[in-house]
């Protein structure tokens, strides 16, 4: 190699792995953080062998890959040798081309149609659960199918024809010829297609998003719904396991494997006839044959097992749909709540319940499941205004509050809200404010206070909004005076205009990557809610100093426990809503989620009140003596579906400006 | 025909036959319903409101001059999203070629490493690995860090156009590389000595005998790229500071926003765009074939 | 009479509405060297496959010992066969490509490698037993090809093209070599080629196909010195064809002048088609001759000279090992025997011009036609 091409050839590995090196630094760093490195600790390993749910979307994710791998090579070979043998020409490059349109198909368009489908048949026959393992199994073999066909019908193409008969005109049955002839040639084919399906299956989050449903989710899946708090580090420490897994895996294979290039096939064969070993014996062929067999088995019997599983279940299943990092997990030596409710349900009824939990990333992503039809779910736990929606659609069964003793402590401030008026159908859950967060290394504190430093000119390029329609234009409307439930449109017109206005000064739209801009100092203004202020400051950088204040008017929200009508087990779904408002899980998910409860169990706990120190307790709990009417003037109401697509439409404008 | 022959049309039959019926059910069938999505209403009327909307919605912008213009929405975006994706299949074709190039001629144990090598990151959850770029590439970021202790100017990248093409070039890469290493690999290097021998320089063997040879190649791997390029939504959202929105965002927000049928027909009309656009493909380049990714 | 062990009777076989068999019927006894000999695309191949079994007739049956076997399976089939590229199975070794067919009987451990042992020392393969076969060179690949077709003791041994891809010299040798291996052996060769000289060299029996039909059935000299048809006299060594007219038995006219020869049988006047090999041709000076004509060419070829002489306008070709000069005039003169008289077929006219006739267009079309196959 010529010294320029090594140059580059670094650079370029360099280029891959740089982001790689990064997650293996960072999972080994003792605070949150993934910009500020302060000490090696394997804390987040730990974290992560102890975070059932996580390792469970884990299982999920490879069981759901092996399976999809598995399935879709057999099924794909078997197509390939079909399609080989094709007399009819037509139907042949009729095949050829369908094979091609999910490997032309961009992966979201692959989800949304299969997602539609799903959707528009399960509404025909009226089935509650369709979306489900089942649906993300279907999805993932249709996107491996391609890969595995394309890998096999060339060698197919390639193969002398005449070594099936060879094999036949020396006494092998035309099967027997596939086996012992065919098969083994294809095998480097059809390992490197099934490799493939697999890496993509693992990988794959579009799809999986569109069609996963109630009580499965994969790893991105989680992932991508950690829009609560961001990304923890354990997943950094995940994928640094997963790493050295796959090193180690491919080292071993290198050892042992047989290879595809033809080249190093030749020269592995070279050195083999020169050891005077066989290059494969019937007893290498048939280890061969078993590990390949073996793991299609293995693929057919854990889909085996998790349908049975699926279906079967003994215990009773109670479906948790919450958003994510939303709950007391477990980690860092806190209360595994979902763990903590199946161990407590077994002692009180001395039977087992089994909780699928899963997340969602927004109130509208929610929605969209819930509404599809296609998934089932007993406890969901929305935003006020989309409870309001829900009722008005009638999502939403009515509680039997006799099941739900513990709702008395919730505080009276939270009775009488526009959501729920008459409080029948949701428990509050958590409640925050948007406040704004500044870093007071670089802005003046004189001018914090009102909403205008989001629009301050002296910190253009500093400054964060929402990344989200509904806050974005809330910041200004509450800025501006302006009634943020308002159905006339040249009100939305004026927010717009101020959003444009403020454009030219904002860093940028986040969501859960305000954590790591805060925390770092790279930006030095954002509005965000008071609980993850707390959050930030137990991760921030020695060259920040982080502050918090409400803005007057502000925003009031309130998440809330509800039950959807497409609830299995409505008495189960309230004994977990009155497990969550008792004190042990409740004060448990209020110090890991930093927010304000309406749970007087948990705020004139001596405890938590000292746990969470004066500071924390003014700014999650200002004391308003009249909440009620603060939230029912400045909290999101629903809107009807006409202003809300033109809110989607103003949004877009300001994106594309 | 006799009887030896219709069993072997049986036995084709029979194992296509899973695959024909899926290939109905879970390929062409979901495609008809993005079709049927996209040219309905929420009543399930027949409606061409949908794709009328994608070409017509207009928005104001401030233009060039600070004079406020209306321009058609969609189109924007679509133009932004074809830019991005056209200019990150470029970058990867220009660092993918080569580098697939020196890999096809190194010895056979270095080409199976570093093929391996090349594959790796695709294990990891590419979700996490563009998170891992933000960090990298903030203006606190390690990049940034970087260049402060070696004395250099800082740069601003993360929100930027680059920011997002750097997320795609390192996210697709490999799927460039594959489909171009599998072709060179095969290819037969007696006909580069030819070439040589013929008095080609070294630039011309690259031009007259690699280029034609890896053209295939080139066209999967610009296929494999361009696709998931044109609609990433996670990408832009992440590296672009939200500041991008692609036609990736317009589709995912339609779907939030419980648009079903909005966000059917800009699926619609992309899958009809990139359809058209890949037989353009196939006519400008005569040959083409799909696959053939070999690891 | 030798044994038959394989008859086919009136086959037709078409690909995609093509004939590519028209009525063939053929006897093959126990224990002969058959060769199916024509050009590619005459269809040998295909009748080659209707007897292993990898096809099926459309029409006519084939018996094997007196059983028809149309529909049996190839594995089921007492015949082997040598493929084109030899077909061995690549991810298996040398030993285990030998004892592939013994291993699907099950036969037990010692008797597999007894036989196999057997078989390699029949090609001189001995110790190459573990090698890889894509380790071997052409020559080796076709010897292990022949004892894996040969370790099941076939009763008909069916070889397709199996010298093609060799070189020369090597092909020579193998010419020798599979001879020697059907002595000993005593297993019925059906062995298909297009190269007439490998045929001659080989065969007790050759069948020359063209255009899906059988022209001639016959031992090598007999279908050497009486061709049925221009077209077995073209393929089947080198023939200058003429029109001429049979004036009465032994006595022919053409090229203007009236010949003895040793055919009779044809009615008075009837045209017929006359060969005369080139090697027949006596060169004699011009006023001498019974044909005159002025050289065109000459060609040394080692042995003789090939030279090509235009008779009224017919290029004839002359073997000789006189030399004479190009535009030299000469006379050539024909020994009555040297004359072989056929009736006219819808081959006359096609061959026995050497007008348009060159060695290097020759050998290329050789090899394009071996390509393709």
């Amino acid at each position: 190699m010529k010294k320029a091409s090594k140059v580059f050839t670094v650079l370029m590995f360099a280029f891959l792995f740089a982001p790689i090196a990064i997650l293996l630094l960072f999972s080994f760093n003792e605070a949150r953080s993934l910009s500020v490195f302060s000490g090696f600790s394997l804390k987040w390993y730990r974290e992560l062998f102890r975070d059932t749910e996580t390792l469970k979307t884990v299982r999920n994710t490879l069981v759901l890959a092996v399976c999809a791998a598995g399935i879709s090579t057999v099924m794909g070979t078997a197509a390939a040798v079909g399609i080989h043998r094709m007399r009819n020409k037509y139907l042949r490059s009729a095949l050829d081309m369908v094979t091609n349109i999910p490997m032309i198909d961009p992966d979201i368009i692959t989800g949304i149609s299969m997602m539609l489908m799903f959707v528009f048949v399960s509404r025909l026959l009226g089935l509650a659960n369709s979306l489900s393992f089942a649906t993300l199994l279907i999805a993932h073999i249709t996107f491996c199918l391609p890969y595995v066909i394309l890998q096999v019908l060339p060698k197919l193409r390639q193969m002398d024809a005449s070594l099936p008969e060879a094999a036949m005109d020396l006494g092998c049955t035309p099967w027997g010829a596939f086996w012992k002839v065919e098969l083994p040639e294809l095998m480097p084919a059809i390992v490197t297609g099934m490799i493939m399906a697999f890496t993509l299956s693992l990988d794959d989050f579009v799809i999986s998003y569109f069609t996963t449903g109630t009580g499965f989710q994969t790893l991105p899946i989680r992932i991508y719904n950690m829009t609560k708090k961001t990304v923890t580090p354990d997943m950094y420490a995940l994928a640094t396991l997963i790493f050295f897994v796959i090193l180690a895996l491919l080292l071993l294979s290198n050892l042992t494997d047989r290879e595809d290039s033809q080249r190093i096939r030749a020269a592995r064969k070279a050195r083999r006839a020169a050891k005077g070993r066989p290059p494969m014996s019937p007893r290498r062929q048939r280890a061969l044959y078993t590990a390949g067999g073996a793991l299609v088995l293995a693929a057919l019997t854990a889909s085996l097992i998790f349908a049975v599983t699926e279906t079967d279940d003994k215990p009773q299943v109670l479906n948790v749909y919450n958003w994510g990092e939303y709950i007391s997990d477990g980690s860092e030596g806190t209360m595994d709540v979902v763990a903590e409710f199946e161990r407590w349900y077994q002692r009180q009824y001395g039977r087992p319940v089994q909780v699928n939990y899963t997340t969602f990333a927004s109130n509208e992503d929610m929605y969209a499941k819930l509404s599809s039809g296609a998934v089932s779910y007993d406890v969901i736990i929305p935003s006020d205004y989309m409870i309001a929606r829900m009722i008005s659609e009638d999502m939403l069964l009515p509680l039997d509050l006799a099941n739900i003793p513990n709702a008395q402590y919730i505080s009276e401030d939270f009775q009488g809200l526009y959501y729920d008026p008459e409080g029948v159908y949701s428990v509050p859950y958590a409640y925050g404010i948007v406040g704004i967060i500044y870093n007071a290394n670089v802005v003046d504190p004189a001018d914090a206070g009102t909403w205008d430093l989001l629009w301050n000119e002296k910190y253009a390029g500093q400054i964060l909004q929402f990344n989200n329609s509904r806050d974005a234009f809330g910041t200004a409307m509450y800025r501006a005076g302006l009634d943020v439930n308002t159905t006339d449109r040249a009100v939305w017109d004026d927010a717009l205009d101020s959003l444009m206005e403020q454009r030219g000064v904002v860093r940028s739209y986040v969501m859960d990557e305000v954590y790591n801009m805060m925390e770092a100092g790279e930006a030095a203004v954002a509005p965000y809610y008071a609980g993850d202020y707390f959050t930030m400051l137990d991760a921030q950088a020695p060259t920040v100093d982080l502050r918090f204040y409400y803005p007057d008017p502000t925003n009031f929200y309130i998440d809330a426990m509800c039950i959807p009508a497409c609830c299995q087990n409505k008495t189960l779904a309230e004994t977990f809503i009155n497990f969550m408002l008792s004190a042990g899980p409740a004060i448990a998910n209020a110090e890991y989620t930093y927010y304000a409860s309406p749970n007087t169990l948990v705020y004139e706990d001596p405890d938590y009140i000292d746990e969470m120190g004066p500071e924390a307790m003014e700014i999650l709990y200002p004391g308003w003596d009249d909440f009620a009417r603060q939230y029912n003037a400045y909290a999101y109401r629903n809107l009807d579906a006409e202003t809300l697509d033109y809110i989607n439409t103003l949004w877009e404008t300001l994106k594309i400006n | 025909m006799n009887d030896r022959s219709r069993r072997r049309s049986l036995v084709t039959g029979v194992t296509s036959a899973p695959y024909q019926l899926w290939a109905v059910l879970f390929i062409l069938v979901p495609l008809a319903f993005v079709a049927y999505y996209a040219f309905t209403d929420n009543a399930f009327h027949f409606t061409t409101a949908n794709i009328a909307r994608f070409f017509t919605a207009t928005s104001p912008v401030t233009d060039a001059g600070g004079s406020p213009v209306q321009v058609r929405t969609y189109m924007v975006i679509a133009w932004r999203s074809v830019k991005l994706a056209v200019i990150a299949t470029a970058v990867c074709l220009l660092l993918g070629y080569p580098l697939a190039y020196i890999i096809s001629r190194a010895p056979a144990k270095v080409q199976k490493t570093m093929m391996t090598l090349i594959m790796i990151p695709m294990w990891m959850n590419f979700l996490i690995r563009t998170y891992a770029w933000m960090t990298i590439l903030q203006d606190t970021g390690i990049l940034n860090n970087l260049l402060a202790a070696l004395h250099l100017r800082r740069v601003h990248i993360i929100g930027t156009q680059t920011a997002v093409i750097i997320g795609m070039v390192y996210d697709y890469l490999p799927y460039m590389i594959l489909p171009l290493y599998s072709i060179m690999a095969k290819m037969d290097h007696r006909l580069i000595e030819a070439a040589r021998d013929l008095g080609c320089a070294p630039a011309g063997v690259l031009r007259r005998v690699i280029l034609p040879l890896s053209m295939p190649g080139v066209v999967n791997g610009v296929t494999m790229v361009l696709i998931p390029s044109i609609s990433t939504f996670y990408i832009s959202q992440k590296l672009g500071d939200g500041m991008f929105f692609l036609l990736g965002d317009a589709i995912e927000g339609q779907y939030v926003a419980g648009n079903l049928h909005f966000a059917a027909a800009i699926a619609f009309i992309l899958m009809v765009a990139l359809l058209a656009a890949m037989a353009l493909m196939r006519r400008l380049t005569g040959k083409y074939t799909y696959g053939g990714a070999a690891a | 009479m030798a044994k038959k062990i394989i008859e086919l009777k009136n086959i037709t076989k078409s690909f995609d509405g093509q004939v590519v068999l028209d009525d063939i019927c053929l006897d093959i006894y126990d224990n002969e060297f058959l060769t199916l000999l024509g050009p590619s695309g005459c269809g040998k191949t295909t009748l080659l496959r209707l007897i292993g079994g990898f096809e099926t007739p459309d029409a006519g049956d084939i018996l094997f010992l007196g059983q028809r076997i149309n529909d049996l399976p190839p594995h089921k089939r007492n015949v082997n066969t040598v493929f084109q590229r030899y077909a061995l199975f690549p991810h298996l070794s040398v030993f285990e490509n030998v004892a592939f067919a013994l291993r699907e009987r099950k036969a037990p451990r010692e008797e597999i490698e007894a036989r196999v042992e057997e078989m390699l020392s029949m090609v001189a393969l001995t110790g190459f037993e573990n090698r890889s076969v894509t380790r071997l060179s052409g020559g080796q690949q076709q010897r292990v090809a022949i004892a894996r077709a040969l370790v099941g003791r076939p009763r008909v041994l069916l070889l397709d093209e199996p010298l093609a891809a060799l070189d020369l010299k090597l092909r020579k040798d193998m010419q020798q070599e599979l001879k020697k291996i059907q002595k000993a052996t005593g297993v019925t060769f059906v062995f298909v080629t297009h190269d007439q000289e490998e045929a001659l060299s080989m065969s007790d029996t050759i069948v020359v196909i063209s255009e899906g039909r059988i022209q001639q059935i016959g031992a090598s000299t007999d279908v050497y010195n009486e061709p049925k048809n221009a077209f077995v006299a073209d393929f089947i060594g080198e023939s200058n064809i003429v029109d001429g007219v049979m004036l009465a038995d032994r006595s022919v006219s053409f090229s203007g002048h009236t010949f003895d020869c040793v055919d009779g049988g044809f009615e008075r006047n009837e045209p017929v088609d006359v060969v005369v090999r080139p090697e027949d041709v006596d060169i004699v000076p011009e006023d001498k001759g019974m044909l005159r004509g002025v050289v065109t060419s000459v060609t040394f070829m080692g042995v003789h000279y090939e030279v090509i002489v235009d008779i009224g306008g017919f290029k004839w070709m002359i073997q000789t090992t006189d030399f004479v000069d190009v535009d030299e005039r000469i006379g050539l003169y024909i020994e009555p025997d040297a004359i072989h008289i056929m009736k006219k077929s819808e081959y006359s006219g096609l061959y026995g011009d050497y007008a348009s006739f060159s060695n290097e267009f020759d050998e290329l079309s050789d090899a394009e036609s071996e390509a393709e196959e």
